[in-house]
């Protein structure tokens, strides 16, 4: 039962983020992004991941997507202000990511394969163990990440604080 | 981890001194936060701490926080007479600044992938912002934005890199990684080989080294000088120090595997950066494809992994460094006067500021790689380390890309010397003349008596 739905829900995820870069119109490609964000939750849940898979929906797929979709219809993306890429660009990116592609694919094939929904241990993405690894073992980088944060913050407001002239 | 404490302390009071309009104190406050910070960097030297298994202040992080906070230190003094021109955030940019020398002090001393990333972001954020400052120029936004999204597209490789080496290894431990190849020789996961590469890819991106350079023109160019000033010199030696701890620590075992990719990777950046170079008629986007061709010779260090490669990394960023501030610092000044940052504003500079160009000159002479000079001392580290291996054919290529250096780093001092030219007289702010003073006795100080620094870690 597990496999047939992961199987199914991982189908869905490839096709969807394959619409991400296919469609033409950039909020048709936001709304395929958040289908896509959506499916990765369903994939957490069956991981038994029960606050990324929260995390996840809530600021992912609610807030950061939406606020792409904001961006995306304030900058108002027509086709005329697009610019236009050369062929050669275009065959050379082809070449690379296909040749990324094959190398991830190889690697992973040979790779001995596991039953993608057993999990060894049924607690790992329970909220307490998250929270015992984060104040355990990861104390310093968890701690340290506040300077990002805050660095971001400074940031934003100095972007967008009106000057003075 | 006092050091990292001691710096971000400062960036918060700087920032709430800055509420206060305490625009005097600034830089008095931001000073003696780096000097405290350097005083650590002394006291703690020979003791190697490991920080929660995340953090390992050994002396090779010593070494490179020693540098890139003097480096810092000596930024911070060419900001008499800049920011405060044209704008009123000077504290927020001062503590953006120090926020992005936390980040390089974790760079340098990881001991755990997870410390690798948020340094590397801790950085990049701080810079991404910083080189937006200038908000009504354009060439500032661009360069700002083109940063950021290269800069993303680069934490993308690196982070996929990571997660496919936990994948193989199960941890972000450098340790464990380590122990994990030596261990298991025969039977590495297949994993294991796409993240090396993809961590090469996105660590190229950091450093600028071709074919992952076609960022760094336009953002070198595009930001204010001062800010370039600190990403080519400071930024770009943390982004080597964490590649070799990375590769020369954790990733040894497999040296076989990524040599082939680094040597296209050096060879490429040489050649694009060199040749390029001769081509531009603007300083500071000379400086910029310099700077890619010095992330090749930096490079060298990684291809014959001995028990110096850290050290001679070491002695080329000093050497790189300093005569890279100089350089900008005197660019700073002309463009102050003139208003642009051509080759042609440099005309006939010596006879009214023999001092400035005499120094400049000796930077750039560093830089070129001319005997009694720290850079030639750089260079020659660089070369024997790799003659050892018997990488003939290496060495000779890049000695003939340094002599294509030659050409356009001696551009500049005939222009200054033979030329006729208006005769500028620069103001030079008395911390000006601290910094160049300073950095032109380290300049020369390392080219006559290395051995300071040659056995350092």
């Amino acid at each position: 039962m597990g496999t047939s739905v992961f199987y199914f829900v991982a189908t869905l995820s490839v096709i969807f983020s394959l619409l991400v870069i296919f469609s033409k119109n950039p909020v048709h490609s936001v709304l395929y992004l958040i289908l896509t964000f959506f499916t990765f939750t369903v994939h957490y849940v069956l991981l038994n991941a029960q606050f990324l898979a929260v995390v996840n929906f809530i600021v992912y797929m609610g807030a950061i997507m939406v606020l792409f979709l904001f961006v995306l219809m304030l900058l108002n993306l027509n086709k005329d202000n697009e610019p236009l890429k050369s062929n050669m660009v275009k065959i050379v990116g082809v070449i690379a990511g296909c040749c990324l592609l094959v190398t991830l694919i190889g690697s992973l094939k040979a790779t001995a394969v596991s039953d993608p929904v057993l999990l060894r241990n049924p607690d790992l993405g329970l909220l307490k163990n998250l929270g015992k690894e984060l104040f355990g073992p990861f104390m310093l980088p968890f701690e340290l990440s506040s300077i990002l944060l805050l660095s971001a913050m400074v940031g934003a407001v100095l972007l967008t604080k009106k000057e003075k002239v | 981890m006092n050091i990292i404490i001691t710096i971000t302390v400062t960036a918060l009071v700087v920032l709430y001194a800055g509420l206060f309009k305490a625009k005097k104190a600034l830089l008095t406050i931001t000073l003696i936060g780096l000097l405290t910070a350097l005083a650590f960097v002394v006291t703690s030297w020979n003791t190697s701490q490991t920080y929660y298994g995340m953090m390992q202040m050994d002396n090779f992080a010593l070494a490179f926080s020693g540098i890139t906070i003097l480096g810092t230190l000596f930024i911070f003094l060419l900001t008499q007479n800049y920011f405060a021109a044209d704008s009123e955030n000077t504290a927020e940019y001062f503590t953006l600044i120090l926020f992005a020398l936390a980040g390089i002090i974790i760079m340098l001393s990881y001991q755990n992938m997870s410390m690798l990333f948020i340094g590397v972001e801790i950085m990049s954020v701080s810079l991404y912002i910083l080189a937006g400052i200038r908000k009504s120029n354009f060439a500032s936004n661009e360069a700002s934005l083109k940063y950021f999204l290269m800069g993303a597209f680069s934490t993308g490789f690196l982070l996929f890199g990571i997660t496919l080496i936990y994948g193989a290894t199960g941890s972000f431990d450098l340790t464990v990684i380590n122990q994990y190849l030596v261990s298991n020789y025969k039977t590495i996961s297949p994993m294991f080989y796409p993240g090396v590469i993809l961590l090469i890819i996105g660590l190229s991106f950091k450093i600028g080294a071709a074919p992952f350079h076609f960022w760094v023109p336009d953002v070198y160019e595009g930001s204010p000088t001062l800010i370039t000033t600190f990403m080519s010199t400071i930024v770009k030696t943390a982004g080597f120090a964490a590649f070799i701890r990375l590769f020369a620590d954790a990733f040894a075992p497999l040296h076989d595997f990524w040599l082939p990719p680094l040597l296209v990777i050096v060879c490429l950046t040489l050649f694009i950066g060199n040749v390029t170079a001769l081509f531009q008629k603007n300083f500071k986007r000379m400086l910029a494809y310099s700077s890619i061709s010095h992330a090749g010779y930096l490079l060298f260090s990684l291809v014959a992994l001995t028990s110096s490669s850290s050290n001679n990394a070491l002695v080329y960023a000093a050497a790189y460094t300093f005569a890279s501030i100089i350089a900008f610092a005197v660019l700073i000044l002309v463009k102050q006067k003139t208003g642009n940052d051509h080759f042609d504003s440099f005309n006939g500079l010596a006879k009214r500021n023999p001092l400035t160009a005499l120094v400049l000159t000796v930077a750039m002479l560093s830089l070129a790689g001319i005997p009694l000079t720290a850079g030639f001392i750089g260079k020659y580290l660089m070369f024997l380390n790799v003659m050892n291996e018997y990488q003939t054919y290496l060495v000779a290529f890049a000695i003939l890309n340094a002599l294509v250096g030659f050409y356009y780093y001696f551009k500049v001092i005939v222009a200054m010397y033979f030329k006729e030219g208006a005769e500028l007289q620069l103001e030079t702010p008395i911390q000006y003349k601290v910094v160049l003073v300073l950095s032109l006795a380290i300049t020369l100080f390392l080219g006559v008596y290395p051995a300071v620094i040659l056995n350092l870690i």
